[in-house]
């Protein structure tokens, strides 16, 4: 995604001049929702774009419609904190880790649990469907992933990936790949089907990898740091291709993402209660969004239209909407 | 900055391991094998291991010894002799320990087990309460305080208090001779009345120089807080698969120490065992607690890691000094070990913070003590007078008007609000009525056509009975068919006659079915349906019969048929197509229509009960979304959730192109 040239237009913009690079976004927030309790874990939207999961210390999940930000429904069912929750490609699903150890599979149209996944021995810290959505791989204090199967709930896999907290997993757009970060410093590349390791990242002088993820197209890996960095690598090669840096980011695992609807930025939280937007190419910040009066500990990007939404800790507990022309 | 991305990883960090058993393992013992998974006993001289087995000296025996020295040892150098500890503390040992945990004396070596048995044995043995012991089994395990210093155990008190690794033997804390019994770790004890899993010192006897941080007195921990170690480190090996991955990172951080020991400093026994508290094992002994941790049962406050004032005391360099060496499980030597603890020690901190940050929500300021005078006023409107301790208000009253007035004052804003702009999952909602409505007529209207069925076929019975009975030919067509094949009934087995195989089979059947019984507890009520269930009450099993009514063997017996009734079974003309005409044959003797009546009654009732399945379940649906449309927008929901709109304009956020 960053090698592709730059010369995108916004998929919004009436013009759409081939040309036209959009220089920087425009970001105005539009949306507050109110309704957690405690801090906001995570959120993300739903992959047809009509629904947005959040998930929060205070142990449910409430889905708002993505484009009205209306409360839609509650989920209960863990018996402690949920710090992340990730969507089925078809959107009817949601998987949710927490504390208590389990993952747990939800029907978002009745609002039921289908399935608890047990088999961690520790906190589960982040989870993620496969594109097919028949795998589950989940990434858990007890330094291990685990790839479970989504019909059964089975644990198909355990990988001993790390031997720190692994902080984040996910999956290849054709599933065939799992990254694994960990605040042991490395960034593990696995084949999905077999568990094997493919690749080790060491990203530097072992600083905690707080959040990895590939990028749409799959030949990239952004990973952020606890020394406040954002890193881009060409993972084939194992080489860092563009830094990213100007946020705060040295204590808690912060969600980054790809923004592509539009121009092509780079998202992230950061640590000083603002949003942070960076153009993939020239690395420079071309947006911070105020707003938040907490760490925001998260921000995710629509699937099709230009809207972040980024949630913040204990002190805020709102999730905020932002959109842009471009 | 550029990182360098290795290829598939050499073991060391972190794969399958290889090597554990590989070409370069260090050899051991008189048997110079690599083998390191059995009990060893290392010699005090000469530093080298020996398998029990080997040198015929049993974990037991090992027990007892406190300094050992190998024969050749023994051989060169005369002055040399095994030593063997104190009866007395081997008793206490015996009776307090439950596992063959290093023992720091002041001299002499032994060999603990083997890491990945050690762990679980100890962590068994104390963690079951595997949450609250996450940390507190390593120290014990290995830490000679209980061991040694502990005054409470002799009865003679001495003037001069024994000092050691844990004790300074000075301060007040040392001082102290009895236990004050109402601190966590006093009513884990035994005596007075606890568990006895947790197995520490009391609080206020814990050394203020030299204990573990996690156990020193602080206010809090004199309530259920479960004092332990901290957080951060991976607690336990990891997953249940055994892999030799979890013994052998254990075995990393452990022969950390046991490397930094063999180079002539004393590690301090905690620093090593702290990591291995809880292994799987421990959690699968005790399903009940993992249950109750699940259901969040368990008490927050007992979850020991969530201490705020932890440090990582097995790093702590202080301590390294002052302990007395340990015996390890000689592991593979690893190359900096120290830089990878230190490494360690500041990303725990770091993420110990999100921890920190989570358990600022999870311990709410509990203010154990509550000074009386110092309660804060009711909130309740209009009220002066004091709160309850522990409420917000002095009365339910208060309490209930306070609730009151808020949702007076707040609720019609947020009625506004959630007007303001339409709401896209109402208008999923409405669609999905829509859908379900429209079933619903359909299926009224197949309701419908079955009625019609159903009149016709008894007007179509009601004719043919009329009919005059007219025994001709046509009866005697069926003697002139070969007799000679014989047909099993499909229930009794017995070989029959076809002429009158329909006829048995039918009877044969009903006298099987009428013993079994088929219903439900609740009577049919449906409105406008004529006969469909039999609802016969059966007393026994408190059900009503729930096959169909025309059907039922057990509750409905065949009439008896008279003489002159005849069949009537409207004939057709291959298969399909009605001729018009009736069968004539008296019933009694008509064996090709036999019971045809009741069959096609049957036809046309089971059409009905399947549609009136369809029915009831679009109005469970119906019912399902109406209840989730009204409570999205009920009063719990707009009370509980707010959608702030920044932009009056903007209602919808999908751009003009897509809407």
């Amino acid at each position: 995604m960053a090698a592709e040239e730059p010369g995108d237009a916004c998929s919004s913009s009436a013009w759409r001049r081939r040309q036209e690079v959009p220089e920087k976004p425009n970001y105005a927030l539009k949306y507050t929702l109110v309704g957690h309790s405690a801090a906001v874990s995570s959120v993300k939207f739903s992959p047809d774009g009509e629904w947005l999961a959040s998930s929060s210390a205070d142990k449910v999940i409430i889905i708002w419609g993505a484009y009205d930000g209306k409360y839609k429904k509650t989920l209960y069912g863990h018996s402690l904190e949920i710090s992340d929750v990730a969507w089925s490609s078809d959107s009817t699903c949601l998987v949710s880790a927490s504390d208590d150890k389990t993952l747990k599979i939800w029907d978002v149209r009745s609002g039921k649990c289908l399935r608890t996944l047990q088999g961690h021995s520790d906190y589960v810290f982040c989870c993620n469907f496969n594109p097919a959505s028949t795998l589950i791989v989940s990434g858990s204090f007890d330094e291990s992933v685990k790839i479970w199967e989504v019909k059964t709930g089975k644990c198909l896999k355990t990988l001993t990936a790390h031997s720190d907290p692994v902080s984040a997993v996910h999956f290849n757009s054709t599933g065939s790949l799992i990254v694994s970060g960990s605040y042991d410093g490395l960034c593990r590349i696995w084949d999905a089907a077999s568990g094997q390791c493919l690749k080790t990242l060491a990203v530097d002088d072992n600083l905690p990898v707080s959040f990895v993820k590939f990028s749409p197209n799959g030949k990239y890996i952004l990973t952020s740091t606890l020394d406040s960095t954002l890193r881009l690598w060409d993972y084939s090669r194992g080489r860092c291709l563009k830094t990213y840096t100007g946020h705060k980011n040295e204590k808690y695992c912060v969600f980054a993402s790809f923004s592509v609807t539009g121009g092509k930025w780079i998202v992230s939280g950061s640590e000083d209660n603002l949003v942070y937007i960076w153009n993939v190419q020239t690395k420079e910040i071309v947006q911070k969004l105020q707003g938040h009066t907490d760490v925001v500990i998260t921000a995710a990007c629509h699937p099709t239209e230009n809207i972040i939404a980024s949630a913040a800790l204990e002190n805020d507990k709102t999730i905020k909407l932002w959109i842009s022309d471009c | 900055m550029e990182g360098d991305g290795s290829d598939p990883e050499p073991p060391d960090a972190g794969e399958d391991s290889k090597s554990e058993n590989g070409e370069n393992a260090p050899i051991y013992c008189i048997c110079r094998k690599p083998d390191i998974n059995c009990f060893m006993i290392g010699c005090d001289s000469c530093n080298e291991w020996f398998h029990g087995d080997c040198i015929r000296i049993t974990e037991k025996m090992a027990k007892a010894i406190r300094e050992w020295y190998c024969r050749e040892c023994r051989e060169k150098d005369p002055k040399l002799e095994i030593r063997y500890r104190h009866k007395k503390s081997r008793e206490r040992d015996g009776n307090e320990r439950d596992s063959s945990e290093p023992r720091d004396e002041g001299g002499g070596r032994k060999r603990p087990v083997p890491d990945p048995d050690l762990q679980r044995r100890a962590g068994s043995g104390t963690g079951v309460g595997a949450m609250l012991a996450r940390g507190s089994t390593s120290p014990h395990k290995s830490s000679p305080q209980p061991l040694v210093a502990t005054p409470s155990q002799h009865h003679q008190q001495q003037q001069q208090i024994k000092r050691s690794a844990r004790m300074c033997g000075e301060c007040e804390a040392c001082r102290r001779t009895e236990d004050c019994g109402h601190c966590d770790f006093c009513r884990d004890m035994k005596k007075f009345g606890g568990p006895n899993k947790i197995r520490q010192k009391c609080r206020l006897r814990q050394c203020q120089l030299r204990a573990r941080e996690s156990y020193k007195y602080f206010p809090s921990s004199l309530s259920p807080v479960t004092p332990s170690e901290s957080l951060p480190r991976p607690r336990r090996p990891p997953p249940t698969q055994q892999q030799p991955q979890p013994s052998q990172k254990l075995g990393r951080i452990r022969e950390d120490e046991g490397a930094v020991a063999s180079s002539a400093v004393k590690e301090p026994p905690e620093a090593t065992a702290t990591p291995e508290p809880l292994s799987d094992e421990d959690l699968t002994l005790d399903p009940d607690l993992y249950q109750d941790f699940c259901a969040g049962a368990f008490d927050d406050h007992g979850l020991p890691w969530m201490s705020d004032t932890e440090e990582s005391p097995f790093l702590d360099p202080a301590l390294r000094k002052r302990a007395v060496k340990v015996k390890h499980v000689k592991r593979r030597e690893k190359k900096s070990e120290k830089k990878v603890m230190e490494r360690k020690e500041e990303r725990y901190k770091r993420h110990r913070q999100k921890q920190k940050h989570k358990d600022k929500w999870k311990h709410p300021e509990r203010a154990d003590a509550k000074d009386p005078a110092s309660l804060p006023q009711c909130l309740g409107p209009g009220c002066v007078r004091a709160a309850q301790p522990g409420s917000k208000y002095c009365s339910d009253d208060c309490g209930m008007k306070l609730a009151a007035n808020r949702i007076y004052e707040i609720l019609p804003q947020r009625i506004q609000q959630w007007q303001q702009s339409p709401c896209i999952a109402e208008e999923h909602g409405k669609k999905l009525l829509e859908r379900i409505r429209r079933e619903q007529q359909s299926a009224r209207t197949r309701l419908q056509e079955m009625e019609r069925r159903f009149h016709e076929l008894e007007a179509i019975i009601l004719r043919a009975k009329q009919q005059a009975v007219r025994e001709d030919e046509e009866s005697n067509e069926n003697d002139s068919d070969d007799t000679d094949l014989q047909i099993f009934c499909v229930s009794c087995g017995h070989p029959i006659n076809p002429r009158v195989a329909l006829r048995h089979m039918e009877r044969c059947y009903a006298k099987y079915e009428s013993q079994t019984s088929f219903g439900s507890m609740y009577p049919t009520r449906i409105e406008g349906a004529t006969r469909l269930f039999c609802d016969v009450y059966n007393p026994q099993s408190k059900t009503y019969c729930k096959r169909l009514q025309v059907l039922c063997p057990e509750h409905s017996r065949d009439p008896k048929v008279p003489a002159d009734e005849v069949c009537g079974c409207p004939l057709v003309r291959d298969v399909f197509e009605l001729t018009g005409d009736f069968c004539r044959l008296p019933k009694r003797q008509c064996n090709r229509h036999y019971c045809w009546e009741k069959l096609r009654r049957a036809e046309v009732d089971l059409e009905r009960v399947r549609v009136w399945y369809k029915l009831d379940e679009l109005f469970e649906q119906e019912r399902n979304v109406r209840t989730a449309m009204t409570n999205r927008a009920g009063l719990l929901a707009l009370m509980l959730h707010q959608t702030i709109q920044h932009d009056p304009l903007t209602t919808d956020l999908r751009s003009s192109a897509d809407r």
